[in-house]
């Protein structure tokens, strides 16, 4: 019987070609338009890590003195000061965790033909990579040993290995970052995301590191954040020390709170470590107050789907109302001309629910051609999009979800525009057209 | 009033040239009531299309109240139909959307009368063909006969000297049907010339003139011309 | 004349199909008109005068790794170096480049602070004497550094005693206009303001800092550095080519990075806005083009719903332009009833827009342009059928289907 339906309605939509021209460029134009815009929003949107998103969580402490004000819109700082990063890691505390900064050096090999480059690399802890799922291929996490000592030691990630030593095991090189000469001990796959979730403070979409330091090489090695810093006391630093021991923000820091009851243990220690703070001076305001996000509460905190693109999902849900209406004004004028033969129908047994299925199925093809169409011109869509912002290079795509959403959507908006004209036919009484036929 | 000299229409398709009216000639005089007749294929519809100024002619020469319509663009021949001619359909053609009042008055506002005196003229009119109490109904809501009558009304509104009809009574029953002629024969007495198209004989019979067109020419009645009762004899 | 009242009175005797049209065009309204006052406001966004020629200058970033030179003295090599490439008009060390989103900021007050005082948050520069000529940046009142005032320091602490100022953070601290030769502080440290620029814009542009700069003459040396260099017109990109080889053959250890100009830097910066406004140019084409389809297509099917309506009509005397009058009339009573719909619509979803993101309120002549020409659209989308209706034969009227 399906068969059938989609039979008579194929041949339908033939019968009046305009009309079926129109409505199917106007159901594709909508899909396309709102796939565009949606499957970004998708794209900016979907949780980077799934696995450990609810788990990983982001430290902020309210370090600012009492009435003092903060650009943040909770007042919260992003970031923490180098000595709370210090304090935190050395607490003994049965989770996994690390802080980091962005920096940068310039890249470069004894004895090689490679012209020396700039690479940004993240200053973190070990356990950064088993705390993002962060894969070796060669070798491993540098130790805890190496840690407490400032080996010079880093990780490369898997591009970085391939342009110095092509693809080779390099574990136990060296390579050399600006004056520092430091001994790969692994290498990951590179970190399978294109949203820097991790550290959102220079923009959402930009490439990942390739290049970890362990974090104690911070100090010895007064290594320069190349991220944001931010001072909100009136206190000059001199020199390099001076900052180590400020009250400069420029350190993010992330802990693994595996569970609920890890998180109220975890959130408790920091409110203890505050009041421990305060009698030496520091924290001094009446109420202490941290935030501990996970990594999509930090994506919406920190706004990675920026408001244009909510603004334009906005937009082109409304761009497919119009779609939407314009295909049930046709539908209708449409379904209504052919009352004379769905009279004859009626005449010949069909029931009302044969015809009013009848027409759902027409408008249903109808949905899945102009879907079919409109993720092609979501496409073109995204592809200008790519053009014109280079950092929508990952971001404007569709997935599989969107690729199957498109037809979903189409459908239904069909189906919704198509049911009152549906409706409206399939009340037809058999006599009423036979007689002035 | 009706003057066609050597009509014809050829129509043209990809295929076949149909001659629908060949070297036609007719007179008819203010005043006249004719029935016009033929079977279906004849070239009745054509030739009262071309009565009608609702479609062009191929060749010859029409004069209509001494215009001649051949040499009119379309928006002249527009006025002549709204200002000349009534027209009387067989599917009465009433607009759907408008009321009774409202349709009378279509061709009133194209003739660009102004609102008091189209409204005393619906009225009037719509009086005559006894509707008016019906004004603010829509079509669908009449039986057949009192549509045909409002479309009377409507043809009669505009005061034509000249009204075509069309198988006026074809879509009703018997009884309507008489009352419908009686009002032609009535709107004839007043003075209106009426050229009225029908396959019904005995309908026709009823008009003092009658003519038969066959195979697009007329099948000569002139022999009975101005003699009813010759042509009830037939 | 134009027979409103029957055609009114048919519009609302055949509800949905005008319902519909209506609804499209009042949507249509609303999204136009607050679509293009958005790109209107990007647009001047993107285009704001920055007061710097950006098409002449441009940036090099370098990371100096050898570790066996003296800094300063290498900043110095290299500016004389830069400034005597042919085509270069002057070049000059800097702490950051305006324009590309990189930059450091701090709080300057009228009073020392341990006083309370007016606070103003500015961007700050740190670049020897020839930054104004580099920047090509004019000075509306007071001086330009002189090389005796310039101070070489790493020292976090360390601050010149004198800065020229923009317009802006002048007006700020001395709406009087009477700031030249005044003292700010930097936390307790006094600045004399010795000249002030007219206008140039900052790091940041969607800040509100953008406008709000001051200069210090002041070099820190650091092994990653900024240059701007400006060129003579036209000659920019043929010493960007060269620029790195230049500075390696001068000295090798270091890698030479990011050689773009103003203009790109910008472009990147305001890349989201103007896609954005590409975004929302398309739509707005495209929305108009599905709308006036769909009067188009609606039309044509209520013309061959009323084949025999408009062939009575043409018998009953209509003419042709009345038969395309009143597919205009009808039409253009549910485009103004739409319109009037849409800018509703367009007013709460502004005031929405306004609430939920950084959107300015919508300005009513948006409302009223968009109006028009969507009237002005969805009549000449009317034009072809209606003029397709003006044809159909009269004779259709006899014709028994």
């Amino acid at each position: 019987m399906l068969f059938h339906y989609i039979d008579l309605s194929w041949r339908s939509l033939k019968r009046t070609p305009m009309v079926s021209t129109l409505m199917i460029i106007a159901i594709a134009i909508g899909i396309g338009v709102t796939m565009t815009s949606l499957s970004v929003y998708h794209m900016m949107s979907a949780d980077p890590i799934p696995s450990k998103s609810s788990q990983l969580h982001h430290v902020q402490l309210l370090a600012l003195d009492e009435e003092r004000t903060w650009w943040t819109k909770d007042d919260m700082p992003y970031q923490v000061t180098y000595q709370d990063a210090m304090n935190l890691l050395s607490a003994d505390l049965p989770y996994r965790r690390t802080a980091m900064l962005k920096a940068g050096f310039a890249v470069h090999l004894d004895n090689s033909d490679i012209k020396p480059f700039i690479e940004q690399a993240r200053v973190a802890s070990g356990d950064i990579f088993s705390m993002f799922n962060l894969e070796f291929i060669y070798g491993g996490a540098w130790s805890s040993d190496d840690e407490e000592s400032a080996a010079s030691v880093v990780v490369i990630a898997q591009s970085l290995n391939d342009k110095l030593f092509q693809g080779e095991n390099s574990v136990g090189k060296t390579i050399n970052l600006d004056d520092m000469t430091v001994r790969i001990v692994g290498v990951i796959k590179d970190w399978p995301t294109y949203v820097k979730y991790y550290d959102l403070n220079n923009g959402a979409f930009r490439e990942p590191e390739q290049v970890f330091l362990p974090f104690s090489l911070v100090a010895p090695n007064e290594i320069e954040s190349w991220g944001n810093s931010n001072n909100w006391k009136a206190q000059s630093n001199r020199n390099y020390q001076d900052l180590l021991n400020s009250e400069v923000f420029w350190v993010q820091y992330w802990v693994e709170l595996p569970t609920h009851q890890d998180k109220e243990a975890y959130a408790s220690f920091l409110m203890s470590y505050m009041a421990e703070q305060q009698k030496i001076g520091r924290f001094a305001r009446k109420e202490l107050k941290y935030a501990l996000r996970d990594v999509n509460e930090m994506m919406v905190y920190r706004e990675v789907v920026n408001e244009d693109n909510k603004i334009l999902v906005v937009l082109s849900f409304m761009f497919l109302a119009v779609c939407l209406a314009n295909i049930l004004g046709l539908l209708l004028a449409k379904f209504l001309r052919r009352a004379p033969e769905v009279g004859v129908r009626r005449a010949l047994g069909a029931s009302k629910t044969q015809v009013f299925i009848q027409h759902l199925v027409e408008v249903g093809l109808l949905g899945v051609i102009g879907g079919l169409l409109g993720i092609l011109i979501a496409q073109v869509g995204l592809w200008g999009m790519r053009t014109s912002n280079s950092a929508y290079m990952a971001i404007a795509d569709m997935d599989l979800t969107m690729l199957l959403a498109a037809p979903v959507i189409a459908v239904s908006v069909c189906i919704l525009a198509g049911l009152y004209p549906a409706w409206l036919v399939c009340r037809t009484t058999p006599a009423t057209h036979l007689k002035s036929q | 009033m009706l003057n066609m000299n050597g009509i014809s229409k050829v129509y043209q398709t990809e295929m076949v040239q149909t001659h629908a009216l060949r070297d036609f000639n007719l007179q008819v005089n203010e005043g006249e009531f004719i029935a016009v007749t033929g079977p279906s294929g004849s070239g009745k519809t054509t030739f009262l299309n071309i009565a009608g100024v609702l479609e062009p002619f191929t060749q010859g020469e029409y004069l209509l109240d001494g215009v001649d319509i051949g040499k009119l663009n379309d928006n002249q021949r527009a006025d002549i139909r709204n200002q000349k001619i009534g027209y009387i359909f067989q599917g009465f053609n009433l607009i759907p959307d408008l009321n009774l009042y409202e349709n009378v008055e279509v061709p009133l506002r194209y003739r660009g009368i102004k609102a008091p005196e189209r409204k005393r003229r619906i009225e009037e009119s719509l009086e005559q063909v006894g509707l008016a109490s019906r004004a603010k109904h829509l079509p669908q809501q009449l039986s057949g006969g009192q549509q045909q009558r409002v479309a009377i009304a409507r043809a009669l509104a505009g005061k034509p000297r000249f009204l075509l009809a069309d198988e006026p009574t074809g879509n009703l029953d018997s009884l309507m049907a008489r009352q419908v002629m009686e009002l032609l024969e009535q709107i004839n007495r007043d003075g209106a010339t009426i050229v009225m198209v029908t396959h019904d004989s005995e309908l026709a019979r009823r008009a003092p003139r009658n003519i038969q067109v066959v195979d697009g020419q007329i099948a000569d009645f002139s022999l009975y011309q101005g003699n009813p009762a010759a042509v009830v004899g037939v | 004349m134009f027979e409103f009242k029957p055609i009114l009175n048919a519009l609302l005797r055949a509800k949905s199909g005008a319902i519909l049209l209506l609804l499209q065009i009042a949507i249509t309204t609303a999204i136009v008109s607050n679509a293009a006052f958005i790109i209107k406001d990007r647009i001047a966004y993107l285009e704001q005068e920055t007061g710097l020629p950006e098409q002449d200058l441009f940036q090099a970033e370098m990371m100096m790794y050898g570790g066996d030179i003296d800094l300063d003295k290498q900043i110095e090599r290299d500016e004389a170096l830069l400034r005597n490439i042919p085509g270069v008009i002057d070049a000059v060390h800097i702490n950051a480049v305006p324009l590309s989103g990189g930059g450091s900021g701090g709080s300057y007050t009228l009073l020392p602070q341990d006083q309370v005082s007016q606070s103003v948050s500015a961007a700050y520069f740190l670049a020897d004497n020839h930054v104004l000529n580099t920047l090509g940046v004019e000075l509306v009142a007071g001086r330009n550094f002189e090389e005796s005032e310039v101070i070489v320091s790493n020292d976090g602490a360390a601050i010149a005693k004198v800065a020229l100022i923009t317009q802006a953070m002048h007006d700020e601290f001395f709406p009087e206009g009477n700031g030249l030769g005044q003292t700010i502080y930097r936390e307790n440290d006094p600045v004399k303001i010795i000249g002030i620029i007219k206008l140039m814009k900052g790091p940041w542009l969607n800040d509100k800092r953008k406008d709000r700069s001051l200069i210090f003459p002041h070099v820190r040396p650091r092994t990653f550095q900024k240059f701007i260099i400006r060129t003579k017109p036209n000659e920019r990109a043929t010493i960007m080519r060269k620029i790195e080889d230049v500075l390696l053959a001068e000295y090798p250890h270091r890698v030479v990075n990011s050689v773009r100009g103003l203009d790109e830097l910008k472009a990147k910066y305001v890349a989201e806005d103007t896609l954005m406004v590409r975004m929302l140019m398309v739509l707005i084409v495209i929305l108009v083009m599905i709308t006036a389809l769909g009067i188009f297509g609606l039309t044509l099917f209520n013309i061959n719903k009323r084949l025999k309506q408009i062939g009575t009509r043409r018998a009953l005397g209509a003419r042709k332009s009345a038969i395309i009058r009143y597919f205009l009339v009808e039409n253009a009573l549910i485009c103004s009833v739409g319109v009037v719909v849409g800018s509703l619509g367009a007013i709460w979803m502004g005031n929405k827009l306004m609430a939920l993101y950084s959107v300015p309120a919508l300005s009513a002549s948006y409302i009223v342009i968009t109006s028009l020409l969507v009237i002005v659209m969805s009549l000449l989308a009317v034009v072809g059928p209606a003029k397709r209706a003006a044809d159909i034969s009269p004779s259709i009227a006899t014709r028994s289907i």
